[in-house]
């Protein structure tokens, strides 16, 4: 399997220096089964041992799904000015 | 008028947003289209392949021109019970012509050219952020400022930017699935003028959904596409989903491309809202996805409805009545895009059902299995058709239920 990071790595980014996604971290920690950590295909979101979700903008693929895969509504996400452009699609 | 900077915005420069402001402007209307890549395409990721009826109506000698990868001529389904059991047909027609695999990247943005030639004004890299109604019109707030118009054309894709804007918008991870693909080099073994579909269902556990594998020229574009909802059910996450599943599926070759993108999965009778007062949707973002198991399609009525939309806005700008937007509607309703979506209904609820996917496969596979082993004892195909389903309780009145609906 290639690992996550090598597989983006093969397309071409323009990171915003602002994030795109912006989580409302209190809301984790009343979270038990953090079902964005295995819902997003960039893994954008890791749950740090304090219970609380980290999100690594910078691997967005842009899919959308963060606008649902939240059931508490703790993301907040709208789409990069630069972020993903891709070659094939 | 003179406080609008258009007749018309369309906001989104995929498919549906090109052919409605290719229609728009045929029309003699002033339209501006906004597009948040830096090329059309650069965004847009789709299975890849296109059944190209309704580009043939919107560029009649496209077939000539348009970078297509190749025709499909062969359909194979792959269905697996277990690790162990597979189940498989394939269906090839040599001569078909009626649909072929593409790649967004390379097909949008010769889409986006053929527009600009017709005269259609579209400024990239202009995200929109926010949409709001003022004075009898739309203000769309962009990272290159505001921008207004008394009509928008929502192409913005599967979330939907205006709409939800304007709060006509609640996503649910049940109705939408989460597509992941990566694009794999390949020496497709298959004649230039050929080219296959997989689709291949049950090999990853957990998920609703499944998995395709289409030829393109030089390369395989190998994927998934499962609701939201399943993820956390799966038994690899989704950031791994098309590995594993390349893996399994034991295609090999350098990876060149890894992409996700979600897919509205509405079914006709949970379409949201398509058209409001100064807005109409268009393609996924009106939640436009056919699965009816034979095809799966997006890109002919994102195609069909931006085209209707370019010809409603006409009417309804003449009209100077910006509260007339059902005038699209109607249109739809009349076109192959509300009808075909109708028409598939009722398959996409049954393939919709969590044992349908899951369940029959391995009825069927048991029954097979069993039909292909001789002993001592052996029963009427019949017979152990009902015993399978029973095991699986399934009872004969849902089985022929089930049978019926998917011949409807």
């Amino acid at each position: 399997m290639i690992p996550l990071l090598k597989r983006l790595g093969l397309n071409k980014y323009n990171v915003d220096q602002k994030p795109h996604i912006e989580v409302n971290t209190d809301i984790c920690l009343t979270c038990k089964d953090k079902p964005c950590t295995v819902s997003c295909p960039a893994g954008t979101y890791e749950a740090l041992p304090d219970g609380r979700i980290i999100a690594h903008y910078e691997r967005c693929l842009e899919c959308g799904g963060a606008l649902v895969i939240c059931p508490f509504g703790a993301i907040k996400f709208r789409f990069p000015e630069g972020g993903v452009s891709y070659n094939y699609g | 008028m003179s406080s609008f900077d258009a007749d018309v915005i369309i906001v989104g420069g995929g498919l549906s947003g090109l052919s409605a402001g290719i229609t728009a402007v045929k029309e003699g209307l002033n339209v501006i289209l906004l597009e948040r890549g830096e090329y059309s395409g650069a965004k847009n990721v789709s299975g890849g392949r296109m059944y190209i009826h309704a580009l043939q109506k919107l560029i009649p000698d496209a077939l000539e021109r348009a970078p297509l990868e190749r025709p499909i001529t062969k359909e194979t389904f792959e269905i697996y019970c277990g690790e162990k059991k597979k189940l498989v047909f394939s269906f090839e027609e040599k001569e078909k012509r009626n649909s072929y695999s593409v790649l967004r990247a390379k097909f949008d943005r010769w889409l986006a050219s053929e527009a600009e030639n017709l005269g259609l004004l579209i400024s990239y890299s202009t995200l929109v952020l926010n949409a709001y109604r003022e004075n009898d019109g739309i203000t769309l707030e962009t990272n290159r400022g505001t921008l207004r118009a008394p009509l928008i054309i929502d192409a913005s894709g599967v979330t939907s930017i205006v709409f939800r804007s304007l709060g006509l918008r609640n996503f649910t991870p049940d109705k939408w699935m989460l597509g992941v693909k990566e694009i794999v080099k390949s020496d497709v073994n298959l004649k230039e003028d050929e080219g296959e579909v997989r689709t291949i269902v049950n090999l990853i556990q957990g998920v609703k959904g499944g998995g395709f594998v289409y030829t393109n020229k030089d390369t395989l574009s190998v994927g998934m596409a499962v609701t939201f909802d399943s993820l956390p059910k799966s038994e690899v996450p989704a950031k791994d989903l098309v590995e594993a599943f390349r893996e399994r599926l034991g295609i090999q070759g350098e990876v060149l491309e890894y992409s996700a993108h979600a897919i509205p999965y509405f079914g006709f009778k949970n379409l949201p809202p398509i058209y409001d007062k100064n807005v109409i949707a268009v393609g996924d973002s009106a939640g436009f996805l056919i699965n009816d198991g034979f095809t799966i399609r997006g890109m002919d009525l994102a195609i069909g409805s931006g085209m209707i939309a370019g010809l409603a806005a006409k009417k309804i700008v003449d009209l100077k009545d910006f509260t007339k937007t059902d005038i699209y509607y109607q249109m739809l309703k009349e076109s192959f895009v509300l009808k075909h979506l109708e028409l598939a209904y009722s398959r996409f609820s049954l393939i919709n059902r969590p044992e349908t996917l899951n369940v029959y496969p391995e009825v069927l596979c048991n029954v097979l299995s069993d039909m292909f082993t001789v002993g001592e004892e052996r029963k009427t195909l019949i017979e152990d058709a009902l015993l399978r389903l029973k095991e699986k309780g399934i009872s004969l009145t849902q089985a022929i239920k089930d049978m019926i609906s998917a011949v409807k």
